[in-house]
């Protein structure tokens, strides 16, 4: 333990001299501070001022259903008849979602992070709750890195676990392992994460406040490949060495060798991947609130992605239909801007942060 | 080994990857209601009556879907015989190409409000598919020049100037590329050029035909994409793509451009060149950054060999041996890379299809997504799954075979 420990040190003390890992180190702490203040921030801030019903009609019956009639809205005096049923306007069907105070005019405008309300999922409510855009982005911050730091901590544990006994006993357990691994990364990772998404909410086997939790399931099905193939290569490495041998030699069980020695020197590389994917989920799992975007309908999840693609589906037809130079155009850039942000800058700083520890943790790559 | 050894055994390790990602898609589409299963998507006219995330499907068949329909779909899919006879019969149906039929209640079937789509209804699947495929490969030849252009000369200069200046822009421009999502820069490029350009169009002149310089950026085809405002007006299929079948200007090849050149029409053929200039500027952008790197790391590898030193050593100038024995040297393994983001390209570029307004097969696909209003499209969802496993494993083997070629000892192993 003292000898791994001075390891870890002397990783650190190289990381210390990187400059941009340590720039990349410092953005992160920023955002684990994001983290725990949208940890601890109210779960629901704002009172819609407009929701939908149908033609007037509430609540919405199977004969005229809410997403029906996506052009009637109802505006309903603030602190009067809440909402009471899961029912709400989607702000691509909705004309007025663009709120007349959020107006960017001749280049600039206001700054309304407050102005849009949506309805939003969340893990601890069984009931939608209202969140603005600032309030999206506050729980979004901590979904998005939530999520990702726990697929990849799922992923890895899973993909090291087979990996390891894939390169520990070799053979044919290695090449069915590595069979389903070829199968796995043969399909694009996107498109297999939407798959299980849609076949699990089809089932009906998600309500909407564990979507979140579906999604991150989806994940780590697509995920542990990657982390199989890189243990398993590094395990076949250490598999040959002498201490592994000497430990055999010494009478210790396949699983003793494999937990004791396997696992812990086969890591490091893993940790290098893992760093890196804690970046890149936040881009796909942004990529794919965008793409289906209307795919966890309503209540929205309060994610970076959901937040971007919102503003930018009222962005083409708010485009095409406003009118020439100078007149008042209704664009909503803050909801496409701050949440790209967010995710450039964590993925940045990640990036940053995995670099740097690779150049550490390979003496190859130290200067 | 021979050459068509290798061939063959490099073909024949596929065909257990490819039956098993069939069986992941068919233990996906088991778990689906039966009622998706046989209503939705296995029928030319499927379901009647379209059913809703918030208005649940009926937990009968016969009420979604006539009985004859429902009744054919369950001889035909085998649901009444054994697991292992339904999963050889979808196995011969995803090589068949029979992937189902765009469902009625979709956002396909139905015609997106505000995308000029018109319905696609009742038609197959893999042929929807096969019509928007060419949009997207030729969006990924011009996307893969550009990477071609950038990447090559800006990586090997890097390895050149390792850590001068040059390799620190390139670094920077590599890591930013990375974590930039794609909405971001769409978004913005396009609402920038819009308004260093002169502004977006009022709305008569959009549906009125007259280009604007929003337009010029905007949509997959010359023809204005005519947004209506919602609800308000049906304008048709305009923008709507007419190289596709209900077109009226034939498409021998499907691709848009060498179509219309066929045609004569050298403007359009200009003009859908130019507007892909933009999203491919950001697909570029956003997938160079692993490229760079390896054209780097290839470069510095073969800048170490002992060749280079001898060429150095005879006195050849510094530009011939960087240009001759270096650049040639760490083409070999760059090739590679680059034919492997190809085929990561073709498999269609859902957000920045979405964000230009382009018609490629992402954009049919993040249609098939669509829920809320519309009704999920099971058919192109697995389909295009289907499809874009084929692609990735195809552009393998090719690229596999390509390398043995060029570099004789991969074929010993």
């Amino acid at each position: 333990m003292a000898a791994r420990w001075s390891q870890y040190k002397r990783t650190w003390y190289f990381l210390r001299r990187n400059t941009l890992a340590m720039v990349g180190l410092g953005i992160i702490v920023l955002f684990a501070a994001a983290f725990v203040y949208g940890l601890s921030y109210p779960a629901s801030s704002s009172v819609p001022t407009q929701y939908c019903a149908t033609n007037g009609e509430w609540p919405p019956t199977a004969s005229n259903p809410c997403y029906d009639a996506p052009n009637i809205i109802c505006t309903y005096p603030q602190g009067t008849v809440p909402p009471t049923a899961n029912c709400y306007m989607t702000p691509r069907d909705n004309p007025n979602f663009i709120a007349p105070t959020a107006t960017l005019q001749g280049g600039l405008g206001q700054f309304p992070m407050g102005s849009l309300v949506y309805p939003a999922a969340d893990l601890s409510s069984s009931d939608p709750l209202f969140y603005n855009t600032y309030t999206m982005l506050v729980k979004g911050t901590v979904n998005s890195i939530g999520i990702s730091v726990l697929i990849v901590a799922a992923g890895a544990g899973a993909g090291l676990l087979v990996g390891a006994l894939s390169g520990y006993y070799g053979g044919w357990v290695d090449e069915v392992v590595m069979r389903i691994t070829d199968i796995f990364l043969s399909i694009p990772a996107i498109l297999l994460v939407i798959a299980v998404i849609i076949v699990g909410k089809s089932s009906g086997l998600v309500t909407f406040n564990t979507t979140l939790v579906l999604i991150g399931v989806a994940f780590v099905i697509v995920w542990w490949p990657f982390y199989a193939r890189i243990v398993r290569s590094q395990s076949l490495v250490v598999r040959e060495q002498r201490y592994v041998e000497a430990a055999r030699a010494s009478g210790a069980s396949n699983g003793r060798i494999i937990m004791r020695h396997i696992v812990p020197n086969s890591v490091y590389p893993v940790f290098v991947q893992m760093s890196l994917d804690v970046g890149t989920i936040p881009l796909l799992l942004a990529a794919i609130t965008f793409i289906g975007f209307v795919l966890f309908p309503y209540p929205l999840i309060p994610e970076w992605g959901s937040v971007a693609a919102a503003g930018a589906s009222v962005l083409t037809p708010v485009f095409t239909q406003c009118g020439v130079k100078g007149a008042v155009c209704a664009i909503p850039w803050w909801q496409i801007l701050f949440p790209g942000l967010a995710i450039f800058f964590f993925s940045l700083s990640v990036n940053f942060l995995a670099d740097g520890l690779r150049d550490a943790l390979d003496p190859r790559l130290r200067r | 080994m021979r050459m068509w050894v290798y061939v063959v055994r490099r073909a024949v390790l596929v065909i257990p990857v490819v039956i098993g990602v069939m069986t992941i898609l068919f233990v996906l589409i088991s778990s689906l209601p039966e009622v998706e299963r046989t209503c939705s998507f296995y029928h030319p006219s499927g379901r009647t009556s379209p059913c809703t995330t918030t208005i649940p499907c009926p937990q009968d068949p016969s009420k979604l879907c006539p009985n004859p329909v429902y009744q054919s779909a369950v001889d035909a899919l085998g649901l009444n015989k054994p697991i292992f006879v339904q999963w050889a019969i979808y196995i011969g149906n995803a090589l068949s190409f029979q992937w189902g039929y765009v469902a009625q209640g979709s956002a396909l079937g139905t015609g997106e409000t505000g995308s000029g789509l018109p319905s696609l209804a009742g038609q197959s699947v893999a042929t929807v598919l096969s019509e928007f495929l060419p949009y997207t490969i030729e969006l990924s030849i011009v996307s893969l020049l550009i990477i071609l252009v950038v990447s090559i000369p800006l990586g090997n200069l890097s390895a050149v100037y390792r850590n001068r200046p040059v390799d620190q822009a390139s670094r920077v421009m590599s890591f930013s590329g990375y974590a930039l999502p794609a909405f971001l820069l769409g978004s913005f490029i396009l609402a920038g050029m819009t308004f260093a350009l002169g502004g977006p169009a009022a709305p008569s002149a959009i549906c009125g035909g007259s280009s604007t310089v929003f337009l010029d950026f905007f949509g997959s085809w010359p023809q204005p994409p005519c947004v209506p405002l919602y609800g308000t007006a049906n304008i048709g299929p305009v923008g709507f793509p007419n190289w596709l079948t209900i077109g009226y200007i034939s498409s021998p090849t499907g691709f848009p451009t060498v179509d219309a050149a066929i045609h004569g029409q050298y403007y359009l053929a200009l003009d859908t060149l130019l507007r892909m200039v933009l999203p491919a500027i950001v697909i570029a952008y956003t997938t160079i950054a692993g490229l760079l790197r390896f054209v780097r790391n290839s470069m510095l590898e073969v800048m170490n060999q002992d060749f280079i030193r001898t060429a150095r050593a005879k006195g050849l100038p510094e530009s011939k041996v960087i240009k001759k024995h270096a650049g040639r040297n760490s083409l070999n393994v760059t090739i590679t890379v680059l034919g492997l983001t190809f085929a990561g390209f073709i498999t269609g570029f859902p957000v920045v299809e979405i964000v230009f307004n382009l018609w490629g097969v992402g954009r049919i696909y993040a249609y098939s997504v669509v829920g809320g209003v519309k009704d999920w499209d099971f058919g192109v969802l697995f389909g295009t799954t289907l499809l874009f496993t084929y692609l990735v494993v195809a552009a393998n083997i090719i690229v596999d075979i390509l390398y043995a070629y060029l570099d004789p000892r991969v074929r010993l192993g």
